[in-house]
């Protein structure tokens, strides 16, 4: 077994990572609004867009089209695939920081990104 | 899991970003804590909030009924209106829980959504079959002693039997444990009698609410505490 701590590129970008947090502070099985996903990260709604179609390509989230009366409506989960990257992300990180010997630079991470 | 090819794997990623600024990991896991907390802030129902709100409406509404109701009342307040009083005090208590956790839990659907639902409904359905059950005991020849004793135990039983249900289903060991003193309380109450099980109710159960919503607020302030402690930690 190949034992590599790596950072997932698609996680590790500051916005990208509120938003997979976000969603995975939520339980197995649930999604959420679009404006209330907004509020909760203080994104404007076409940042938050570009952010999530990023991970929906990825695989890592699923966003559902649905109707509430007649108003459209949009709920964003993370997909089971994206809920393991996730993991993976949040464990690698803490095994950097854990790391007892020096260890080489990490690679700096993004807080800027499509605006 | 080993960390030998930390050195190796670290260089690929400059290969990925080019950042106008840069964070450290330990910045990168305080992002993380700190979205965590927000979003657990905004979207967990405030267990501090709803005990405190019932834990003042059985202090205050099952104390004016004691009051009311013992051979020399303590209050010169007719019993109709501690009555009313009471009735007022447990349906504020219950639209300020509606909106409480309507307002946590608006936009997410889904699992949590529908066990919260059911258990709402519970709680509606339970309350909604209180008034038929009692007026059937009246209607087959009850004695006001005995309505007045259902009246208070009945509702007693269902709270406490509802939060525990919600320790079950939200492993919540706290609310579990309110839900079986709640239950004691309305059992050692009934033992009691009347007017004795108000003056029960109004301490043990409503005091017992106040306190877990202390409890809660002293658990949430030391973890707030230690959270800025390990934050500012090296």
């Amino acid at each position: 077994m190949t034992a590599q701590v790596e950072l997932d590129p698609v996680i590790h970008a500051a916005a990208r990572l509120r938003v997979t947090t976000t969603l995975a502070a939520l339980g197995t099985g649930d999604r959420i609004s679009f404006p209330r996903l907004q509020k909760l990260l203080e994104m404007t709604a076409g940042n938050l867009s570009t952010h999530l179609r990023k991970l929906q390509d990825a695989g890592y989230v699923e966003v559902t089209k649905t109707h509430q009366g007649r108003t459209p409506a949009t709920y964003v989960a993370l997909s089971r695939r994206g809920r393991r990257a996730y993991e993976d992300y949040v464990t690698s990180l803490r095994a950097l920081l854990s790391a007892p010997a020096p260890l080489a630079p990490l690679a700096p991470l993004a807080t800027k990104e499509n605006g | 899991m080993t960390h030998g090819s930390d050195a190796a794997a670290a260089p690929d990623l400059e290969a990925h970003l080019t950042p106008e600024q840069t964070l450290t990991p330990e910045q990168t896991l305080a992002l993380i804590d700190s979205q965590r907390a927000r979003v657990d802030a905004e979207l967990d129902v405030d267990p501090r909030r709803l005990y405190a709100a019932w834990g003042a409406a059985w202090l205050v509404g099952f104390g004016g009924l004691y009051a009311t109701s013992v051979d020399e009342p303590l209050v010169d307040v007719s019993r109709g209106a501690a009555l009313g009083a009471h009735f007022v005090l447990l349906v504020a208590a219950m639209a300020y829980t509606a909106v409480h956790v309507s307002r946590a839990t608006r936009g997410v659907r889904g699992v949590s959504a529908t066990t919260g639902a059911m258990y709402g409904w519970s709680w509606m359905l339970g309350f909604a079959s209180l008034p038929v059950i009692i007026t059937a005991v009246e209607r087959v020849g009850a004695p006001e002693p005995v309505l007045d004793l259902l009246w208070t135990t009945l509702p007693g039983l269902l709270v406490g039997v509802l939060y525990m249900m919600a320790g079950a289903l939200w492993q919540d060991w706290s609310g579990f444990a309110l839900g079986v003193w709640i239950l004691v309380s309305t059992g050692l109450g009934a033992l009691a009698g009347l007017p004795g099980i108000y003056l029960v109710m109004s301490l043990a159960g409503g005091g017992g609410f106040l306190l877990a919503a202390g409890a809660f607020a002293l658990l949430r302030a030391r973890h707030a505490r230690q959270s800025a402690q390990a934050a500012r930690a090296p």
